[in-house]
C-alpha cells in the first residue's frame, strides 16, 4: 500500500498531524483520509457489527467508511476534514489499533454472518449479560472529553434569497449556474466540497485546471459560489426552505427555481470480500491522482462493471499506468470478480472467466468502476418523481429535456437524472440553468 | 442483465452489500426468503441504509438485487423515505435556528422572549 505524492504536483505548504499520538507529515489542502493514505496508513477503523477493517471508499464524503476521531471530535469523515498543524487523528471502533483490532475475530467466529434475530438463547439470564456486553461493544465512536467553548456558542442562522439557487458544483452545476446568471437571474451555486469541480477532480480527462476554467466561467457571468456547503434537507411546511450547512453556519435558503446538480454516489460492485480496505471506487483512486497529485498504489487492478463507462475507466487506467502505477483491466463484460484477497488491506482479487476458471490478480489497490447511484435525497424530499434505473446507477430523477421535474420550481440536470458523461451533463446543465433562469424572471 | 455477475456465494468471505451495517448479501437474501422482500421491509429486517452514510451506498444496490430477485419491474420499486438530514451536520449548526423568529407569533410568544432570540 502507500501512495506516492508526486513530485511535480502543485501543494499547500507542510503541516504536521498527531496521528494516534505520532506526528504524521502531511499538506494544507490535502484532507486527513489523504494524509492518511499518503502515509501508509489506511485502515482508518473497525466495522460496526463484525469489525471488519474499514477505510475510505469514495473519498468524496459520502460512503461513510472513514469515520475518525479527529480533533477529538468522533464520528467525522476523514476525507472531507483538511489538515491542520497539531490535528488530532485516532482510529475508532478498535483496540488495540484498527489494523489489528481484538475483535476482528468476531468476523472469523461467525462466517456464514450473525443473525441477530435469532441470537436469543433461551435463557433469560444468558440473554441478560448477553445484551449488557453488546451494548458495551456497540455503537461509534466515543464521546468528545470537553467541549470547545466556540461550539457553546449559538451560531447565526442566515437567510438566503435567490432567482435560482443551483445545488452541486460538478459539470452540470457548473454549466446550470453559469446559463442562469448568463441570463440575468441572481445565481447562487452550491457544493459540499472545498473546490469546485465535482467528478471533474477525480476524472484525468479534465482535472484541476478544467474544473478552475468553467468555476471561473461560472463567476464572470455572475454566479456567486458556496464551497463545504450542503443541502441537508427541504422543509416544505416552512415556506419551502432548503437547509444549506456551511461549515460554520446554516443557512435558510428559498429560491425562486432550485436546479438539482447533485450528481451521484460512487457504488461498489457485488463480490466477496468487496469490503476490503483498498477496494476504492475507480472515482477514489482518480482523485487521488488527479486532485491530490498522489500516484495511489504500485500495483492498481481497474475493475470496470458490465454497466460502468468503459471510456471513463480506460482513461484511469491510462493515467494511472502515465503515473507510474502496474495496471491490470478486469471487464466484468468477459470475467468476472469473485473475491479480493488479502487479510486487512486486498493483496489482489480472484477472477473468474466464463467457463468459471478463476486467475488471480495481485495487486494492492482496486478501483472499483460502477455507474453512480443518483444524488435524489433532496428532489424527492421535494416530490420529484424518480425510477429505479439500474442501469443509470439507481433512483434517477425523472426529467424533461430542459430538466424540469415533476416538481414546480424544481429542476434536475447531470448524473442525478442517471449516470451520464461529463460532456452531456455540462449540455443538460446549461439547459436547466437557462430554463431555471427563464421561469425564475418571467 | 445484472451487474453482479454469476452468484459470488460460493466464495469464501462475506459479501457487504450495506458497508456501515455490515449486511451481507446473504441477509438480504434471507430477509427476501422469509418474504419481508419490499424494500422497507428488508430496510427493517436487515438495518441496511440505517448507518452513518443513510444509504448513499446501499440503496440502489439493495433495490435492484430486490427487483433481480423478486423477477420485479425496477420501475416498480420505490425508494425509501429520505430524512433530513440528508448529509451529516454537526447539531451546533441546527441549534442555530430560532424556534420562534421575529415576526413569527408563537403560542406563547410575547416580547421579551423574541428579543431573548436576537
Amino acid at each position: 500500500m502507500a501512495g506516492q505524492r508526486l513530485p511535480e504536483f502543485g501543494r499547500g505548504k507542510a503541516v504536521s498531524l498527531r496521528c494516534e499520538g505520532e506526528p504524521l507529515r502531511a499538506y494544507s489542502g490535502e484532507s486527513v483520509a489523504v494524509a492518511l493514505y499518503a502515509a501508509g496508513e489506511g485502515v482508518m477503523s473497525r466495522s460496526l457489527k463484525y469489525h471488519r477493517p474499514r477505510s475510505f471508499f469514495c473519498l468524496e464524503g459520502h460512503c461513510g467508511a472513514c469515520l475518525m476521531r479527529i480533533g477529538g471530535v468522533p464520528n467525522l469523515r476523514a476525507c472531507m476534514e483538511p489538515c491542520a498543524d497539531d490535528l488530532t487523528v485516532e482510529g475508532q471502533n478498535a483496540y488495540p489499533s484498527p489494523d489489528m483490532d481484538v475483535l476482528g475475530a468476531v468476523d472469523w467466529l461467525f462466517p456464514e454472518g450473525m443473525n441477530h434475530h435469532t441470537l436469543m438463547t433461551g435463557s433469560r439470564l444468558l440473554n441478560n449479560v448477553v445484551s449488557k456486553v453488546v451494548r458495551q461493544l456497540s455503537g461509534l465512536g466515543t464521546l468528545p472529553e470537553s467541549v470547545d467553548p466556540a461550539a457553546r456558542e449559538r451560531a447565526a442562522c442566515e437567510e438566503i434569497d435567490v432567482d435560482v439557487l443551483v445545488i452541486g458544483a460538478g459539470p452540470a452545476g457548473l454549466a446550470a449556474a453559469e446559463a442562469a446568471a448568463e441570463a440575468g437571474a441572481r445565481t447562487l451555486l452550491c457544493d459540499e466540497q472545498d473546490r469546485p469541480g465535482g467528478s471533474l477532480l477525480a476524472d484525468p480527462r479534465h482535472g484541476q485546471r478544467e474544473a478552475d476554467r468553467r468555476a471561473a466561467t461560472a463567476a464572470r457571468a455572475g454566479a456567486a459560489t458556496r464551497l463545504r456547503t450542503t443541502a441537508i434537507g427541504y422543509y416544505p411546511e416552512d415556506d419551502g426552505v432548503l437547509l444549506l450547512a456551511g461549515p460554520e453556519r446554516l443557512a435558510r435558503a428559498r429560491a425562486r427555481r432550485i436546479v438539482y446538480a447533485t450528481g451521484g454516489y460512487a457504488q461498489n460492485l457485488v463480490f466477496a470480500n468487496n469490503d476490503r480496505p483498498g477496494v476504492m471506487a475507480a472515482r477514489a483512486v482518480g482523485r487521488l491522482l488527479v486532485r491530490y497529485g498522489i500516484a495511489p498504489a504500485e500495483r492498481v487492478c481497474v475493475v470496470v462493471g458490465r454497466r460502468a463507462d468503459p471510456d471513463a475507466a480506460a482513461a484511469l487506467a491510462a493515467a494511472l499506468a502515465a503515473a507510474g502505477c502496474e495496471v491490470t483491466t478486469v471487464d466484468e463484460r468477459r470475467e468476472t470478480v469473485v473475491r479480493a484477497r488479502g487479510r486487512v488491506w486486498v493483496s489482489g482479487l480472484e477472477v473468474a472467466d466464463q467457463s468459471g476458471r478463476v486467475r488471480r490478480v495481485p495487486c494492492n489497490l482496486v478501483a472499483v468502476a460502477a455507474p453512480p447511484a443518483p444524488a435524489s435525497e433532496a428532489p424527492r424530499q421535494h416530490g420529484c418523481a424518480v425510477e429505479l434505473r439500474p442501469a443509470a446507477g439507481g433512483f434517477a430523477v425523472v426529467a424533461d429535456g430542459d430538466g424540469r421535474t415533476s416538481a414546480a420550481g424544481v429542476l434536475a440536470c447531470g448524473d442525478v437524472c442517471g449516470a451520464t458523461t461529463p460532456e452531456r451533463a455540462a449540455a443538460d446543465g446549461a439547459r436547466a440553468g437557462r430554463a431555471a433562469a427563464a421561469e425564475a424572471l418571467a | 442483465m445484472s451487474d453482479r455477475g454469476p452468484a459470488p456465494g460460493r466464495a469464501r468471505g462475506k459479501v457487504i452489500v450495506c458497508r456501515c451495517e455490515d449486511v451481507t448479501l446473504k441477509d438480504v437474501r434471507h430477509s427476501i426468503a422469509l418474504g419481508y422482500a419490499d424494500i422497507e421491509e428488508v430496510k427493517r429486517y436487515t438495518g441496511f441504509g440505517t448507518g452513518p452514510c443513510q444509504g448513499k451506498e446501499c440503496h440502489a444496490l439493495i433495490a435492484a438485487i430486490i427487483a433481480d430477485e423478486a423477477g420485479r419491474d425496477p420501475a416498480s420499486i420505490d425508494p425509501f423515505t429520505a430524512r433530513s438530514p440528508i448529509s451529516p451536520a454537526p447539531l451546533r449548526l441546527l441549534a442555530a435556528i430560532d424556534p420562534e423568529p421575529e415576526g413569527d407569533e408563537g403560542d406563547e410568544g410575547d416580547d421579551d422572549t423574541a428579543e431573548e432570540h436576537d
